[in-house]
């Protein structure tokens, strides 16, 4: 039961978060290139590519559809994007993070953006414990 | 002896099969995902392109090709000669911590509401150089190009400029004085 509802939560999560990167990529590229961590030539790439992973892992997820690795691609995926936050945050680039919405609307990122990935990464870290150590 | 081993031999066989498994799945997935963003690109009516040019030559350069951009040496001297005019895109609350002396606010998010207040008495072959904070900040090239569309002819960007004026030690003031 827990399991299933990790699975539905983080896989909510991810399908949402994708939906306004792929309706706007061009906002998305923006947030991409103020992260100021890829070289050029692979922003655009990033901004079609990235949210359409998103969208099939947060699906697989929900589908419960190749679970070993979608969980370690969702665990690898948040590692990274706490990491680009904190690394942005630490050398004190004021940012929109681009998390959910790709509109100015959304807020500079801080302590509690960190704190909202952390939370999704205990999950998906669970989900993680649950496929991989206590299948026996 | 002969039974730990083999427990030992089953149980590598497990991981080296478990990564085998995650490897290929991520791969597809990955495969999958490139597949559907090209494929939703491709649907796209205003299709967005694979590569961009991200320079910060190519973000300062208006529509007609000219750079928007000046160097912070440049700016320097035009303040010590006192022929440039300075515009500070950020809000009016970080103008009041400390602005560039002299330099005028103008936000960008209130640009309609305060233009005219702000800009009646520039000519426009007044030479205007906007500014914001960030590297990333966005705000003194926006104003920039609308300043060229309101007609003046001769505005440039200062990038990161109150940072880089701050860490030059250039006179700055504090309060809303001249906007």
């Amino acid at each position: 039961m827990l399991t299933l509802s990790a699975r539905f939560i983080l896989g909510g999560v991810f399908v949402y978060a994708s939906f306004d990167k792929i309706l706007h990529p061009a906002a998305f590229a923006e947030a991409v290139y103020n992260y100021q961590i890829l070289p050029d030539g692979l922003i655009n790439l990033t901004a079609i590519v990235l949210p359409c992973l998103e969208l099939v892992l947060g699906i697989f997820l929900i589908i419960n559809f190749w679970m070993p690795g979608t969980v370690v691609m969702i665990n690898l995926f948040l590692m990274t994007f706490i990491g680009a936050l904190l690394f942005n945050m630490a050398r004190g680039l004021n940012i929109n993070c681009g998390c959910f919405s790709t509109t100015a609307v959304e807020s500079s990122m801080n302590i509690l953006t960190v704190l909202r990935d952390t939370s999704f990464l205990a999950i998906a870290v669970y989900l993680l414990y649950a496929i991989f150590f206590s299948r026996k | 002896m002969a039974i730990f081993r083999s427990v030992e031999k089953n149980k590598e066989k497990i991981y080296k099969a478990t990564y085998f498994q995650v490897a290929w799945q991520a791969c597809a997935m990955f495969a999958l995902s490139i597949l559907l963003a090209f494929v939703i690109n491709q649907l796209r009516s205003d299709r967005f392109p694979l590569m961009g040019n991200w320079s910060i030559k190519a973000k300062h350069t208006t529509p007609d090709g000219d750079r928007l951009d000046i160097s912070f040496e440049k700016a320097k001297k035009l303040f010590m000669e006192k022929s440039a005019l300075f515009i500070d895109a950020r809000s009016m609350d970080e103008y009041v911590k400390g602005h560039i002396l002299g330099a005028r606010c103008l936000p960008l998010h209130d640009v309609d509401r305060r233009f005219i207040e702000v800009t009646e008495d520039i000519s426009p072959d007044t030479l205007i150089i906007t500014y914001c904070e960030g590297a990333t900040c966005e705000l003194s090239c926006d104003l920039a190009l609308f300043l060229l569309d309101m007609g003046f002819n001769n505005v440039r960007v200062l990038l990161d400029g109150w940072t880089e004026w701050t860490k030059g030690h250039l006179p700055v003031e504090k309060g809303n004085t001249v906007s």
